[in-house]
């Protein structure tokens, strides 16, 4: 997949944390592998706990992954030193969760559209005005508020100015991380249809981390889900939504309540027991075992490797699926992996 | 698209934004902070305006009016033992409390502050080193090295702002590493690395203008720490040198005549003690106002 | 029958930095015993001070009109004394944040002990039994560990539990549930609710829920309470609002969920239908529809008169505030 706009391998986050007696290491992320193609949305869903904001920080250096590659447009980033990023960095843009903390109390919104370009481009000041200001009617922002500070605007109009700065240098990737997660649900569709329209006039890929599978079915081509700093299942949305196949993903889906009385009410689904366990300690075998009704001994042993469920790249990583998809395989002898 | 913002009531009834625009009226409120500000307006006032508003100079002797006590014609304040104008003295006293004060503050914010604000948004090992010197100038008592400078380049009024300002540093160095490792992520600060944006432009755009609260209030109160340096060092005779008239000055000649003329110890030292303690009231209040969770 | 919560005409006015805020202006809603109304609205609509009015829970600066009736007894009449006896007794009120609402000081067992102790006079082992069942009854295993648990050793589902069981105590007769999920995972929401309604089939206790999740509404709720800035703007039984919302807002709120059917149904891209503009602040009295400039369907009749609440649909408990509610027709499912 050499078009392949950003390609994750085996991505491993580790951070020591000292907590009560001694020094222990979390694994936020153990072994994340994704690509993303031109032009294409992944959303990465996930609950708190998952990773899912960690993979995000790492394929934009934020933080420094500990182990496994990150190729942007082909090129390994992963190790490279940060004096080196910065050229890189005004291909990879990103978008923040919290419409309070992401822009800069002090600065106007043309100071804060503007920075992007005067970090890059080595356009005049009049260049700059202008390009701030279209990058704010994109975004569907009326230009009188260029000269206004953050504290002035809604959240809605403030993630509006956060995409305007993350999009005004026409990025090829978008990392946005739960974007519309803090907005009222009235303010998060103008939002959320903001951005497909961009995506598709700027043709731009993006990343597109949320724990809301609706927004993600809405917004998304495919989707990863992830539970405790894995990847359980992968596929394009027609197919995870219609067809999920890890009980993680089948529980997700039967948890999310439906605006629907009528249906929300009939529904019976996977009911995943008690709490997502610790990333401190992470269950052997596969994660979820202690809260799967489908787990069995071998689970508890055995981590799971992906099973190919479509030739549209529909995977998932559980021992039932596997079995069901290649029942000659018995327990005990290696299996294949995908 | 309505761009009039106005906060609505849930947001209401937990934390109130800060403005501005009304920090101002709001220091205003608190009677302990306006008593500070006052204070503080008195003195530099003094200081300013000294030659204006003292009646006669500070160095003039008059061998015929020595130690003449308060409320005496021609000298609200009485005299000292060389017949100089109390009230004037005191007056022109002012000026080189302040200038330490502020000098020495000076100083060690423009040093300590870059420092801290460094080390605070590398971390590692350079972090480190900084707060263990860091701790080690705070052990050291200050007053040694305020004596050892005098030892070795002699007593003066640029000596003691440089011993006091050394001696103040830890405190701004601190306080900065603090505000620059939480600033540091911030979202804002997150996405202007992501943007890629020069670390140098980090600091100085979006850190430094961000702290700038924190430090004021630091710096409101390092400096009546600094005076009452700057007051102990003259008296004991390692700052500015007699006859310029210094509130520490003044306390050491007045040591000789406590018993007969108490006043020429007490006013020197109720102007220092006024005027510690209104920074100090002014720096909290300040302080208060910048901790979004009093607002 | 007497509803056992009967709110008439409540005005809540509150004062910030630049004045009077207007926070609920004239809001009538009744629940009866054993019924789950839910109050929906989005941030600025007045629900959550609505909800705290009625324990008076607000600032004291806080003017507060009108007359909330608890089985009869008026109380916005009473001294704190009584209030006292009322709050955590027959009006019980979970709030959203866990972590926030529980003494960080104080173990849980100790907590649920002090509501024991205060609103049902239990003594000496009784205290310990009946906590140990109320943990239970919440979904806690575990539960004698759990007592001398701490809150920062427990997860946010976890503490939100503790808060029901809190809540239940007292052996309310309402229940407050103030967005209790919204700070929660999608997984542990779903135990929330499953636990919520065991709760409400086991014990009877009526509910009144405030939140912004038509999902959890969907889930929950037998009739619904749509407000925006600050008053009602339709009340109906969940069945028919989801099926036929009247008012333009509540079917506008449906239709930006990207779960519903009608973001999908156009050819071409999907797309969410939006609400463009905010929800108002207001500070004075509205000679006009409050949502008339963000409304499709406002005319110069909405733009100078306040719409009054008006029967709307068959069975007659179905109202609405508007001058052109939706039709059926309109409105797809």
């Amino acid at each position: 997949m050499s078009d392949a706009v950003l390609e994750v391998d085996n991505l491993v986050m580790e951070f020591r944390s000292r907590r009560g007696t001694g020094v222990g290491r979390v694994q936020a992320v153990r072994g994340v592998s994704f690509t993303i193609g031109k032009g294409e949305i992944l959303g990465l869903v996930g609950e708190t706990g998952s990773g899912k904001t960690t993979v995000g920080k790492c394929v934009v250096r934020l933080l420094n992954p500990s182990a496994g590659t990150v190729r942007f447009d082909g090129q390994d980033i992963t190790r490279v030193p940060r004096r080196s990023l910065r050229q890189l960095r005004a291909r990879i843009q990103m978008v923040f969760q919290d419409p309070y903390s992401s822009l800069d109390p002090r600065m106007t919104v043309a100071q804060i559209v503007a920075e992007p370009l005067r970090a890059h481009a080595a356009d005049s000041s009049q260049q700059t005005r202008a390009r701030a200001a279209k990058a704010i009617e994109r975004v569907g922002l009326p230009s009188a508020v260029l000269q206004r500070l953050p504290h002035e605007l809604s959240g809605g109009q403030r993630q509006r100015v956060g995409l305007a700065r993350a999009l005004v240098l026409e990025p090829q990737l978008l990392i946005a991380d739960e974007p519309v997660s803090a907005l009222d649900v009235s303010v998060r569709a103008g939002i959320l249809n903001l951005l497909a329209d961009l995506q598709r006039s700027m043709g731009f890929s993006c990343l597109f981390i949320t724990h809301d599978l609706s927004v993600a079915e809405f917004l998304c081509d495919r989707v990863a889900v992830m539970y405790l700093g894995e990847i359980v299942e992968v596929g394009i949305c027609d197919e995870l939504f219609t067809n999920p196949c890890h009980p993680y993903t089948q529980s997700l889906l039967a948890a999310a309540p439906v605006p629907d009385p009528v249906r929300q009410r009939r529904r019976t689904g996977v009911r995943l027991a008690g709490e997502p366990a610790s990333n401190v300690a992470p269950p052997p075998g596969c994660s979820l075992h202690p809260r799967c009704p489908l787990a069995d001994e071998r689970c508890t042993a055995e981590a799971p490797t992906f099973t190919v469920v479509s030739s549209l790249g529909h995977v998932a990583r559980c021992h039932r699926v596997e079995e069901e998809h290649s029942p000659r395989k018995p327990w005990g002898q290696a299996a294949t992996s995908v | 698209m309505s761009l009039a913002i106005v906060p609505d009531p849930e947001a209401m009834l937990k934390a109130a934004e800060r403005s501005g625009r009304d920090w101002w009226r709001r220091l205003f409120h608190r009677p302990p902070a306006v008593i500070g500000l006052a204070g503080v307006a008195v003195v530099t006032i003094a200081a300013i305006f000294a030659p204006l508003l003292s009646p006669y100079s500070p160095v003039a002797s008059s061998f015929q009016h020595i130690l003449a006590p308060s409320f005496s014609p021609g000298h609200l304040l009485g005299t000292d033992e060389l017949g100089r104008d109390v009230l004037s003295r005191l007056i022109y006293g002012a000026q080189p409390t302040l200038e330490v004060g502020l000098l020495a503050t000076g100083l060690a914010l423009v040093v300590g502050v870059p420092i801290g604000l460094v080390s605070g948004y590398y971390r590692g090992a350079g972090d480190m080193i900084v707060m263990r010197v860091a701790d080690v100038v705070l052990a050291f008592p200050f007053l040694l090295l305020a004596i050892g400078f005098a030892a070795i380049f002699g007593p003066s009024l640029r000596n003691v702002v440089v011993a006091l300002g050394i001696g103040s540093l830890p405190g701004f160095v601190r306080i900065a590493r603090a505000e620059a490792m939480a600033l540091r992520e911030q979202d804002y600060v997150q996405a202007a690395i992501v943007t890629g944006v020069r670390d140098r432009v980090i600091l100085f755009r979006h850190l430094l203008p961000n702290m700038a609260g924190p430090i004021l209030v630091q710096a409101t109160l390092t400096i009546p720490g600094a005076i009452l340096g700057s007051a102990l060092l003259a008296y004991l005779g390692l700052g500015e040198q007699p006859p310029t008239a210094s509130w520490g000055t003044m306390l050491t000649a007045a040591q000789d005549h406590l018993f007969n003329d108490p006043w020429l110890a007490i006013l020197p030292g109720l102007a220092i003690f006024i005027t510690t303690l209104c920074f100090n009231l002014l720096g909290d209040g300040l302080r208060d106002l910048f901790d979004p969770a009093l607002s | 029958m007497q509803d056992l919560l009967e709110v008439e005409n409540l005005q809540v006015r509150l004062f910030d930095r630049t004045g009077p805020v207007l926070a609920v202006r004239g809001v009538s809603l009744s629940v009866g015993r054993g019924e789950v109304v839910a109050l929906v609205g989005e941030s600025g609509c007045g629900k959550s001070v609505t909800a705290l009015s009625l324990l008076r829970l607000l600032p004291a600066s806080a003017q507060i009109s009108g007359s909330i009736r608890l089985d009869g007894q008026d109380l916005l009449a009473l001294n704190s004394q009584q209030l006292r006896t009322i709050r955590g007794g027959e009006i019980a009120m979970v709030f959203q944040e866990p972590m926030t609402s529980l003494n960080p000081a104080f173990s849980v067992g100790n907590q649920i002990a002090e509501v024991l102790r205060l609103h049902r006079g239990l003594r000496g082992g009784g205290v310990r039994a009946r906590a140990l069942e109320l943990l239970r009854m919440v979904g806690i295993g575990a539960a004698d560990k759990r007592l001398r648990s701490f809150p920062h050793e427990l997860s946010g589902g976890m503490r939100q539990r503790v808060m029901i069981a809190m809540a239940l105590a007292g052996e309310p007769n309402l229940l407050i549930l103030d967005e209790p999920t919204t700070a929660l995972d999608v997984t542990t929401q779903a135990q929330i609710l499953d636990i919520v309604r065991d709760l409400r089939t086991r014990t009877g206790t009526a509910i009144l829920l405030i939140t912004h999740d038509l999902g959890v509404v969907a889930d929950l709720a037998d009739r619904v309470v749509v407000m925006y800035a600050g008053a009602k703007v339709e009340e109906a039984d969940v069945y028919e609002l989801f099926e036929t919302p009247r008012h333009p807002y509540a079917a506008g709120l449906l239709r930006a969920l990207p779960g519903s059917a009608a973001a999908r149904q156009e050819a071409g891209p999907p797309r969410l239908a939006e609400i463009p503009g905010i929800v108002p602040t207001l500070r004075a009295p509205l000679a006009s529809c409050a949502f008339a400039p963000r409304c499709q369907s406002a005319t110069d009749q909405c733009r100078t008169q306040p719409p009054l609440l008006a029967p709307c649909g068959p069975g007659g408990d179905h109202e609405v505030a508007c001058f052109h509610p939706e039709s059926a027709a309109t409105v797809s499912a």
